[in-house]
């Protein structure tokens, strides 16, 4: 835990399209969430993206606000064990 | 075919026939192939008005809306009407020029950064650099607009796009489709629990409307006999006269609707998000229910309130086959039931009624007299603040299509432009804007467009002389610190409404209510109605921002209310 609340990773498959980073760090910033980490790999027309947030809100809030994305294939958060190991 | 002619061709293929728009230099190919289709093109007067207006006709007609405009401005002015469609799920297709391809980027005149500027705004955004890429963009934009839960898709076109030639005609026809992968109807577990509870109550929004549930919805209501409580975009669910309507919930929800959340012991709710006006604060909501939330779009399970059952499934089969069960085996909720019909008739909205004819208008009479005197099938379109909420208390509407207004976003001058789109929706059925003296001079140039499309709008100004919510809030929670609230210097609405060429009339005592309304309804044509009422009426109750419900005051508690605040 840190001063802006809980570590959570997240692991996110979207398309590689115009503003499609900008779409996700968007979402991470109004649900209430701060970037700490962020890791983008670009292959066969996909983002691959590996991030911890910190917020205090519910991961799995900002999960399902994610999925929302039209451009995002796949979400996945991390169990909070692990998120504190890797962040 | 140029994207251009190829875009105005996808409208015809999805059965769009009437689009909003206003022209300029990076949108001027898609204006120059207009001459030559057969779209029919609504020029409004201010971009704005463009987005609300096919806002108007998609609310109105369940079917999308298109809002067309230039690179610049014209795409900023869209902004809110936009913000306006995603904040309460209206499908929208917006299509904007930009700068030529190779100018993107080095600040050209008219340039703005569409993409990034709306991405807070929509469902979806396209910057399209190929014109081949047309064909599958506009296909896509369409199935998104419309499908799961419904939302505004921006297409942004650099001009030279729009000039070239598409070579791939026909979208690929894999679409991408906005529904999740729905659970399946299963109802055994809300059935369980609708038995086990002494005091269900169910709770209904705009999702209703939404899901086109509104059948399943009341078959449901009638075979459960479950007491209801309805957001603003739900006041038109179960229809007029229902006896277990006990009207909104919220900030101005009836005193009978909030003491029925407080009191129940199963919140079951239906195409509603437990936004923070009608929920108070979550502390104090529903304190002592378990919760059921049926929505399509399960980013909302779980969002502000932990739900007991949370399902994504179809809004109409699952309460069709709630009602299949309940009608076979009913509730046993009679007391309960006799309750809350007692509630909504003591406690209920019960507008005070004018005994003396020469008494001034008040908000509640006026709109109570508006309901009992337009017909079922009329379409009113509100604008925002405290006539908003005296629609949304007194008006009995038939059908939640027949409410327009601005929920989420709370967009003042949403209601002229919002009624001229669904009159072009609905133009043989009455539509009516409701609007305040502020809201109105939001967009009061689209009286032009009324006019010059003989749109048989009416219009009621209700004045007050000033932002009587801001006002209201003021006196209530500001200790009568009025700020910036004045509005006696507004124009003569009737003389303004007639420099458009659209006759007026002035009311402001009660014995000239119900032939006011009646004179307006009669005239063939747009007409504005001035309704003069009291700078100082307030709505009640009101719940304070933050409160719980269970707070709210009224006109005879809240001075007690503010020493106890204080």
């Amino acid at each position: 835990m840190t001063e802006f609340g809980h570590q959570h990773r997240f692991h996110c498959i979207m398309q590689d399209e115009p503003a499609a980073m900008e779409r996700l760090c968007q979402v991470v910033r109004v649900r209430g969430f701060r970037l700490e980490a962020l890791a983008m790999g670009r292959d066969a027309g996909r983002l691959t993206l590996a991030f911890t947030a910190t917020g205090q809100r519910s991961p799995a809030m900002l999960q399902s606000q994610l999925e929302k994305l039209i451009s995002v294939e796949s979400v996945t958060c991390a169990p909070p064990e692990s998120a504190r190991q890797t962040a | 075919m140029n994207a251009a002619q190829h875009i105005l061709e996808t409208f015809r293929t999805h059965g769009i026939d009437t689009v909003f728009g206003y022209p300029g230099g990076c949108i001027m190919p898609l204006y120059d192939a207009l001459v030559e289709s057969d779209v029919r093109h609504v020029l409004c007067r201010h971009e704005q008005a463009c987005a609300l207006a096919a806002g108007g006709y998609a609310r109105a007609s369940g079917q999308t809306g298109v809002c067309i405009a230039t690179s610049g401005p014209g795409a900023t002015n869209l902004v809110t009407g936009v913000a306006d469609a995603h904040r309460d799920s209206i499908p929208l297709i917006v299509i904007t020029g930009q700068v030529a391809s190779g100018m993107i980027g080095t600040d050209a005149f008219q340039e703005t950064d569409v993409l990034g500027m709306a991405l807070g705004v929509v469902k979806h955004s396209y910057l399209v650099t190929n014109p081949d890429d047309i064909p599958d963009v506009m296909a896509e934009a369409f199935e998104l607009a419309q499908s799961g839960r419904p939302g505004p898709v921006w297409i942004d076109v650099p001009k030279d796009v729009l000039l070239n030639p598409v070579t791939t005609p026909t979208a690929s026809g894999d679409a991408p489709s906005g529904d999740a992968e729905q659970t399946p109807t299963d109802v055994s577990g809300i059935l369980s629990r609708l038995r086990q509870a002494e005091r269900p109550l169910l709770y209904s929004g705009g999702g209703i409307r939404l899901a086109g549930a509104e059948t399943a919805f009341r078959r449901f209501a009638s075979a459960s006999g479950l007491p209801g409580v309805v957001t603003l975009h739900g006041t038109g669910n179960p229809g007029r006269g229902c006896p277990d309507n006990l009207g909104m919930l919220g900030m101005h929800g009836s005193r009978a609707a909030n003491e029925a959340v407080e009191a129940c012991d199963l919140l079951l709710v239906a195409g509603a998000r437990l936004d923070d006006r009608a929920t108070g604060h979550l502390d104090g909501f529903a304190p002592n229910a378990g919760v059921i939330h049926l929505d399509t779009d399960r980013a909302e399970h779980h969002k502000l309130r932990t739900a007991d059952l949370a399902s994504d499934a179809p809004l109409a089969p699952t309460l069709d086959a709630l009602a299949d069960a309940l009608e076979a085996r009913p509730l046993n909720i009679e007391h309960w039931r006799q309750h809350c019909r007692d509630r909504a008739k003591t406690a209920g909205f019960r507008a005070a009624t004018n005994h003396e004819p020469l008494a001034p208008i008040t908000g509640p009479a006026f709109v109570r007299q508006l309901s009992e005197t337009l017909p079922p099938e009329a379409t009113v379109a509100c604008d925002v603040g405290q006539h908003q909420m005296w629609v949304a208390q007194y008006y009995d509407f038939d059908h939640p299509r027949r409410h327009l207004t601005s929920g989420g976003l709370g967009t003042m001058g949403f209601g002229l432009p919002a009624a001229m789109g669904a009159q072009f929706a609905r133009p043989d059925q009455p539509v009516v804007n409701v609007t305040g003296d502020g809201s109105f001079m939001m967009n009061a140039q689209e009286l032009a467009t009324i006019r010059r499309y003989r749109l048989p709008v009416k219009i009621i100004v209700m004045d007050n002389q000033c932002l009587g919510m801001v006002r209201q809030q003021q006196e209530l929670f500001y200790e009568s610190r009025e700020s910036q609230i004045d509005l006696d210097d507004n124009p003569d609405f009737a003389a303004l409404a007639r420099a458009f060429d659209i006759p007026a009339l002035h009311i402001r005592r009660a014995d000239q209510m119900r032939r006011g309304i009646e004179a307006l309804l009669a005239f063939d044509g747009p007409m504005l109605l001035h309704v003069a009422i009291d700078r100082q009426e307030n709505v009640w109750p009101i719940v304070r921002p933050g409160a719980a419900n269970r707070d709210m005051m009224d006109a005879h508690n809240h001075h007690a209310d503010k020493e106890t605040l204080a």
